[in-house]
């Protein structure tokens, strides 16, 4: 199924690694530009701490907001890297080889944009620490109980892992690189990197393991990490509309739904901006909409279950709080938004053949699927926080600060800025990767399936 | 090319670690101190607390206070469980005197006024400078014999002060003028019209089975909200029969919020209501023979049957009916009325009709209803009187502007934010040669003035006080100070002083003859407790002067419960027929109202009480004015549109406030606000309601009838947000008849 | 005996709006100063307030009064998700917040079915001389944390401390012991006492408000607020009588 074009070893090497030992025009002036967008969200943030929270539009009684959505939306952008890497990688679906890396260093960078929420979330951010046991001195631990202890312990465990993944998968090709570097650092540092790979079967050998490895290791928080986050709600019983047993399986879709998405979108730049069309070719966009078209389906078939389970039980402020999410000014738009751009646009557009194979077409629907997911968070977040309780003497509402706008828009240029340095100095598209593809790529037809001919690497 | 980005990329990181690192020092240092995670104050030993026994003087009732003290601050108000008229219960103006007393603005010693008047600029000197000046003042005046023409205002004040100013007046042979803003004169000339009694009788809400109130907020600001808070408390006693509580007003006041029926009446109507009520209980049988003949002596009572008074009272016939079986046929019973039902042309007739209700019940008297209180323990000791009517201040200040004041002194009164702009007070003032005010905070008054001589804050000072009304039977408060006065170490000459011994001062300058039993106010306090040590009863016993005097001290005053009104009922006057109110031109009735935390003015300097949410509202800070939501509606009015509110007499703006309870023909706005000068929490805020209001008085008694006047409102089409505690609900619920529904779910009790 | 369980009963029948109580408790536990931006940012603090109900409309309108506190909960959805502690439950039935430990992740406060728990959005600031009047027995919190109404622990406690020295027992409807707010309210429908002690008033009428078997309307008025939450508050509701459904007994 797959396309085939020829490319020798060495034409692979010097289109991939072209990012690195040269430099494209444009990287600078966009580096430049996100470097200027994160130094504003600073500042803000700056500020913020000098003059207290209260800089945000929080209040009575919506006391989470554009931060603690983002911080769920980022944790979702990040399911991409193991979604694509591991799951295909273990199911062994071929056309995820030129997109893993991309998506695996974006997992990296947004769940460390995510964690940097949470510092501009809490009042006191000069006391975060203390959610770690770092002090038995204090005779006090941190509480066990409560998800925002588990919240940093997954995510933790997942930025690790996750490193090391991208790490393993980068060591054969830092060889290559260090092969080619020039100058008087780069060469040295490249070969201490690679940790003197030389390319001999043993070494290929454990490599393969430690992938395959990590790739089953990683799987099980890539699950708990959503089901945690989303537990952050579901746990909460005083607030009507977080406190639904759905929540974690319905999170976790809505992360890969987003994610991967995410990475159709990287997929895009990557062909226009590294000119890697060779590379990632339109049946590569074909696949990832295919898939798509099953995660997004399957995130709205959670999406429709939660509101059924929640009208179900008639109760007057779980009523009204749909009621405030569907009709009330300004929910009722972004519902409408959110709905259109996550769904209703994307998918059916998908189901075209010459949409999926259009790159600029895949890039903008992954584009909407992401505000939308974005939206789908703070619709989930902030009326439930409004309280349509029968305490309607305390029904509030919520703006977001020109603060918080900034400080958001700053989490969105940092993980780009990450992506185009981490492509400076390390091929963004897999060398080892695209080359072992290149080898399985005779393949015979059984029946209606198309399996590679050759044995796969096994240790 | 590379070296250039290098170093563009390490600026950009420098300055990025840059900013954070130096606005993190911005942090406030006691942030990055680490205290420690368990211990708190709360479980720390903070040393020893001292609780003194003193008298409030946040408002007129001056109610018995304990104030928590340490390290010579005081720290918490609460109320004297000693004390016979609050009982250890105080109202939220009470906690705020602490604010008072550590007021940022206070006046920190006495001020001569430097620049123009009303310029308000001023220089400090010395007291002895100050009190020259004044002493040399009130000279000169004498010289020329003009003494007559030397005004001192103040608050209304009784006890051992009240007997001091009147030997100083007299003694000099100047004037002295009550003044309140909202004053009593009214309630009390219908107490000795309709109960011969000269002190405001106690009302024994407690032990009545039904109350009838007309237009007085008893439970918030009228009075004696405390304890007759505390009587309701006991009234609502589910434990005993629970009493029923009618409440007539033109206004949804608090009182009206919590009465069991609230019944809503034509503006000056409450006393032909009254009327028809006596009619009804008369015509029915229900009345004492005797009361009902003396009172129906000299008219037709029954031209007031419900049926011919319904439409002018807008009270249903059924309605009064109702009222007056429930009145009449659960004793004992007890009917009371002031506030707006007094404030009108016809208040006094209102009162009278009100309070003749009792007699046809039996309630005078009597447990459950009228309770006289008894003359004052010590002879030459007066109850507190207001015993001037707002018709006087309007002659005054004619006669200030034809210049014939010399002098005017205020202490605990500020005419000119008070009075109405029509009387014009405040023009008339600048033809006054010297003002002089005793006041420890500016206020408008205090702020043309030409001598400032701050007086201290009650916290830091002796006095004493009657009680009005009384418990029932002779109560004597003292007032002792609970802390050093705050200004003390500014020295001898600096610093705040008492205003019985500026007085006491002046007059030993002038060697005026007050014979005063004692050279300080303290010794002649001291000499009050004396008499009553001698005169042997009451609730301090004591072997010798100086334990009664501390035991005195330490209770907060002395009380006799034995001690009662030897007076029996009197025979009912008879009833006068109907007086009508009068109104200034306008379409809406103008309700003015206290709110619960800056009452009619006092409360607007203290920032608690700025931040004290109206009951009803819940709005703080600011001056808002509540419209019928319907009528809103039609007008296109939504909360926070600014309105002009125009009366013929003058203009204000004040936010909208929307509200299901306030009758379609009114609008209502709390009084209070809109101070020129009254320090940083009172300045500039909200808008003087009193500046607007129509001088029509009261044409028995002369008092200011500040629930007479009508205005037009317009939008200006601005909006402010409108500052209040509960949040923005963008919609009344309603039902599909788009009536406000009840909010049963609260209730949560309907379930079990 | 075994430990207190500090509870209230309030009385709304009684409760007239008079908002003595929330001033009482802004003095006594160094409550910020509500400036007027901060209601309209809708971050003004009181540990208790009196919330407003409109029933009806003119002419014939109510407005009921119903003082909200801390309830104290046995079960409180607050303090499982604090994740460092800084709220719990002590062993004398009450949630204790240390303002120490808080980080102000706002966490709990989502979880408080009655919103009672306020935070502080701005640094708090007094003018030096009204500094004078703060209770040296409370913390004076800064900006960043969470606090609400503690049922004056720190009264609780002193009292304790003085009762140790003299090895007396606590006294059911001692002042020095009592909240600030229940000593002012002037109607007393704020009642303040140990649950686990039957002699207490507050036991008693808890008990009697709370039976069911009671169908007049007088007496069993007693109910939880919120309780579908399983929260067990220690704070006993008693519902206002109706004079519809019920004119003089
Ligand atoms: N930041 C800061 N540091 C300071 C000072 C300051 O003002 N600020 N002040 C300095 C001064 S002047 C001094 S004196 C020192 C005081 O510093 P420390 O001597 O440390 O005094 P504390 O910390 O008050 O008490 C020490 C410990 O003694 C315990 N303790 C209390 N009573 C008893 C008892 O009867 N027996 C025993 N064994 N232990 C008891 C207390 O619980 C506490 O844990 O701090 C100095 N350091
Ligand atoms: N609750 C409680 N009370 C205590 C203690 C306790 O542990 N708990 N500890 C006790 C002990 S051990 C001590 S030593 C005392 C200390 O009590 P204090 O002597 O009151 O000590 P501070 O309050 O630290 O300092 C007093 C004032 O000195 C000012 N000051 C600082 N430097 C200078 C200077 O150079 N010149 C002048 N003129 N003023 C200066 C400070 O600003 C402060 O206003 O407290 C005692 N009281
Ligand atoms: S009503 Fe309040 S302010 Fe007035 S005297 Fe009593 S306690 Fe003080
Ligand atoms: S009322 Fe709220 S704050 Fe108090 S214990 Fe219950 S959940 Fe916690
Ligand atoms: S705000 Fe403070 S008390 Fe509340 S959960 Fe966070 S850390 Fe705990
Ligand atoms: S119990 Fe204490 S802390 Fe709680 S509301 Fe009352 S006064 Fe405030
Ligand atoms: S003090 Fe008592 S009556 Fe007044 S509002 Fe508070 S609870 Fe109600």
């Amino acid at each position: 199924m797959q396309e085939h074009i020829q490319l020798t070893q060495k034409e692979v090497n010097r289109d991939l690694l072209e990012g690195v030992l040269g430099l494209p025009k444009w990287w600078l002036g966009a580096t430049s530009f996100l470097v200027l967008v994160i130094l504003i969200g600073l500042a803000a943030y700056a500020y913020e701490v000098n003059k207290g929270i209260g800089v945000a539009g929080l209040g009575r009684p919506v006391l989470w907001g554009a931060y603690i959505t983002n911080f769920v939306f980022w944790i979702g952008i990040s399911h991409a890297g193991i979604m694509i890497s591991a799951i295909l990688r273990l199911t062994q679906a071929e056309w995820r080889r030129p997109v893993t890396r991309a998506a695996e260093v974006m997992t990296i960078f947004s769940l460390i944009a995510a964690l940097s929420n949470i510092m501009f979330h809490v009042g006191r951010p000069w006391r975060l620490f203390w959610v770690y046991p770092y002090d038995f001195s204090r005779g006090i631990f941190m509480n066990v109980r409560s998800p925002f202890v588990w919240d940093p312990s997954a995510v933790m465990t997942y930025l690790i892992g996750s490193s090391l993944f991208v790490f393993v998968a980068l060591i054969p090709d830092l060889a290559v690189v260090r092969d080619r570097a020039t100058g008087k650092y780069a060469p040295r540092i490249y070969s201490i990197l690679c940790l003197g790979w030389r390319g001999t079967p043993r070494q290929w050998r454990l490599q393969a393991i430690a992938g395959i490895l990590l790739s089953a290791l990683v799987l099980p928080v890539f699950v708990s990490v959503h089901s945690i986050v989303s537990w952050d709600f579901a746990i909460a019983i005083g607030v009507e509309g977080w406190h639904s047993t759905i929540f974690a399986p319905y999170f976790i879709i809505g992360a890969i739904h987003s994610g991967v998405s995410a990475v159709a979108m990287i997929m895009a730049l990557v062909v226009w901006l590294w000119k890697m069309d060779n590379y990632l070719r339109p049946d590569h966009f074909d696949a990832i909409g295919r898939l798509l078209i099953i995660v997004a389906t399957t995130w709205f078939f959670f999406f429709f279950v939660e509101w059924i389970f929640a009208l179900y039980t008639l109760e007057p402020p779980e009523i009204k709080l749909r009621e405030l999410q569907v009709f009330e000014n300004p929910y009722w738009w972004l519902f409408l938004i959110f709905l259109l751009t996550s769904f209703f646009i994307p998918v059916p557009m998908w189901l075209f053949k010459n949409v999926r194979r259009s790159p600029m077409l895949m890039f903008l629907t992954t584009v909407l699927v992401n505000i939308g997911m974005w939206l789908e968070r703070f619709l989930i977040i902030i009326p439930g926080l409004a309280r349509r309780t029968p305490l309607t003497f305390d029904w509030g509402s919520y703006h977001p600060s020109i603060i918080e706008i900034l400080i958001v828009a700053e989490t969105f240029a940092f993980v780009a800025l990450g992506m185009l340095i981490f492509a400076k100095f390390f091929p963004l598209i897999p060398l080892f990767d695209v080359k072992e593809g290149m080898v399985f790529r005779d393949t015979i037809k059984i029946g209606r399936r198309i399996v590679p001919a050759s044995i796969r690497e096994t240790p | 090319m590379a070296l250039t980005r290098r170093q563009f990329l390490t600026l950009a990181g420098g300055s990025a670690a840059g900013a954070i690192l130096f606005q993190a020092c911005g942090v406030p240092e006691d942030e990055l101190l680490v205290q420690a995670p368990v211990e708190m104050p709360e479980d720390l030993v903070t040393g020893r607390d001292n609780w003194y026994a003193t008298l409030c003087r946040q408002c007129p009732t001056s109610e018995g206070i304990v104030v928590r003290v340490m390290e010579g601050r005081a720290k918490k108000v609460e109320g004297n469980v000693d004390y016979p008229i609050n009982q250890g219960k105080h109202s939220a103006r009470c906690e705020a005197g602490l604010q008072a007393l550590y007021h940022p603005d206070r006046i920190r010693g006495p001020l001569v006024r430097v620049g123009e008047r009303g310029a308000n600029r001023f220089r400090e000197i010395s007291w002895e400078d100050a009190i020259s000046r004044l002493s040399f003042q009130l000279q000169n005046i004498s010289d020329q014999g003009r003494q007559s023409s030397v005004v001192l205002a103040t608050d209304p004040i009784g006890a051992h002060l009240g007997m001091v100013v009147e030997r100083f007046v007299s003694a000099y042979g100047a004037r002295h003028m009550t003044y309140e803003p909202l004053e009593r004169t009214t309630l009390r000339t219908a107490m000795r019209q309709v109960f011969a009694q000269d002190a405001i009788p106690d009302l024994d809400i407690a032990n009545a089975a039904t109350v009838l109130s007309f237009g007085a907020d008893f439970l918030n600001t009228w009075v004696s909200p405390v304890r007759y808070g505390r009587g309701y408390g006991a009234f609502r006693d589910t434990e005993n029969e629970r009493g029923t509580l009618i409440h007539v007003d033109s206004r949804f006041s608090m009182s009206g919020a919590n009465a069991d029926k609230w019944v809503y009446v034509n503006p000056g109507m409450e006393g032909i209501l009254a009327l028809s009520i006596a009619q009804v209980i008369i015509a029915d049988g229900l009345a004492d023979a005797d009361a009902a003949a003396a009172l129906t002596a000299n008219l037709d009572i029954n031209a007031y049957a419900p049926e011919t008074v319904a439409s002018r009272t807008g009270v249903s016939a059924d309605k009064i009916r109702a009222i007056a079986h429930d009145f009449a046929e659960h004793q004992p019973a007890l009917a009371f009325g002031g506030g707006s039902a007094a404030a009108h042309t016809n208040g006094l007739f209102n009162l009278a009709a009100i309070y003749s209700l009792n007699y046809l019940v039996g309630s005078v008297n009597s447990e459950g209803g009228i309770i006289f209180n008894p003359a004052p323990p010590i002879d030459g000791i007066p109850v507190a009187k207001s015993n001037t009517a707002f018709s006087e201040w309007h002659r005054l200040a004619d006669e200030m502007s034809r210049g014939e004041v010399q002098m005017i002194m205020v202490r605990g009164a500020d005419p000119v934010y008070g009075l109405p702009d029509a009387v014009n007070f405040e023009n008339a003032a600048y033809d006054v040669p010297f003002i002089v005010s005793f006041s420890d905070v500016m206020d408008d008054t205090t702020a043309i003035a030409d001598l400032v001589l701050p007086q201290h804050n009650y916290l830091e000072d002796w006095d004493s006080d009657i009680p009005d009304p009384a418990p029932g039977y002779q109560t004597l408060g003292f007032q002792q100070p609970v802390v050093r006065p705050f200004h003390e170490p500014r020295g001898e000459n600096l610093g705040t002083r008492g205003f019985a011994d500026v007085l006491l001062t002046v007059a030993q300058g002038l060697d005026l003859e007050l014979d005063l039993p004692g050279e300080t106010y303290r010794e002649i306090l001291q000499d009050g407790a004396r008499q009553l040590y001698e005169s042997g009863g009451g609730s301090v016993r004591a072997a010798s002067f100086n334990a009664f005097w501390n035991g005195v001290l330490q209770r907060g005053g002395w009380w006799d419960t034995s001690a009662r009104s030897n007076s029996a009922a009197p025979t009912p006057p008879p009833l006068l027929d109907a007086a009508e109110p009068a109104f200034s031109a306008g379409e809406f009735h103008l309700m003015p109202f206290e709110s619960t935390g800056i009452g009619d003015g006092k409360g607007a300097a203290l920032p608690w009480m700025q931040a004290t949410p109206d009951p009803l509202s819940t709005a703080v800070w600011r001056t808002w004015v509540e419209i019928n939501h319907r009528v809103a509606e039609e007008r296109g009015i939504s909360e926070g549109d600014v309105i002009r509110i125009e009366s013929q007499y003058g203009r204000i703006e004040a936010l909208a406030f929307p509200s299901p309870a306030v009758p379609p023909n009114t609008v209502c706005v709390p009084v209070g606000q809109g101070h020129a000068s009254g320090g940083r929490y009172a300045e500039r805020r909200g808008a003087n309601l009193y500046s607007i209001l129509s001088p029509n008085i009261d044409l028995n008694t002369g008092a200011l009838a500040w629930a007479s006047t009508k205005v037009n409102i317009e939008k200006t089409g601005e909006w402010i947000r409108l500052p209040k505690f509960e949040n923005t609900v963008t919609e009344f619920p309603r039902d599909e008849h788009q009536h406000v529904i009840k909010l049963t779910a609260l209730g949560g009790g309907d379930e079990h | 005996m075994a430990d207190a369980q500090w509870g209230m009963v309030v009385d709304m029948d009684k409760c007239t709006g008079c908002q003595a109580c929330v001033v009482a408790c802004q003095s006594e536990n160094n409550v910020p100063i509500n400036e007027e931006a901060h209601f309209n940012q809708r971050r003004a603090i009181e540990w208790i307030r009196v919330e407003r109900y409109w029933e009806g409309e003119f002419p014939d309108v109510k407005a009921r009064f119903i003082p909200l506190f801390c309830q104290q909960c046995g079960d409180a959805p607050c303090e499982p998700v604090c994740p460092v502690y800084a709220t719990y439950h002590n062993s004398e039935g009450l949630n204790v917040q240390v303002y120490n430990r808080c980080i102000g992740t706002r966490f709990c406060a989502n979880n408080c079915p009655y919103q009672v728990r306020f935070f502080n959005f701005w640094e708090p600031a007094w003018p030096e001389t009204l500094k004078n009047q703060l209770n040296p027995d409370v913390t004076v919190r800064s900006r960043g944390i969470m606090e609400k109404c503690t049922f004056c622990v720190q009264r609780i406690r002193r009292s304790s401390r003085e009762a140790d020295k003299e090895g007396a027992e606590l006294q059911d409807g001692d002042r020095a012991l009592n909240p600030a707010c229940v000593n002012a309210c002037p109607t007393e429908a704020l009642m303040f006492g140990d649950l686990n002690n039957p002699e207490s008033k507050v036991a008693k009428k808890a008990e009697k408000e709370l039976r069911e078997s009671n169908p007049v309307r007088k007496g069993g008025r007693g109910y939880h607020l919120l309780d579908e939450f399983g929260t067990h508050p220690k704070v006993v509701y008693l519902k206002k009588v109706d004079e519809e459904f019920e004119a003089h007994g």
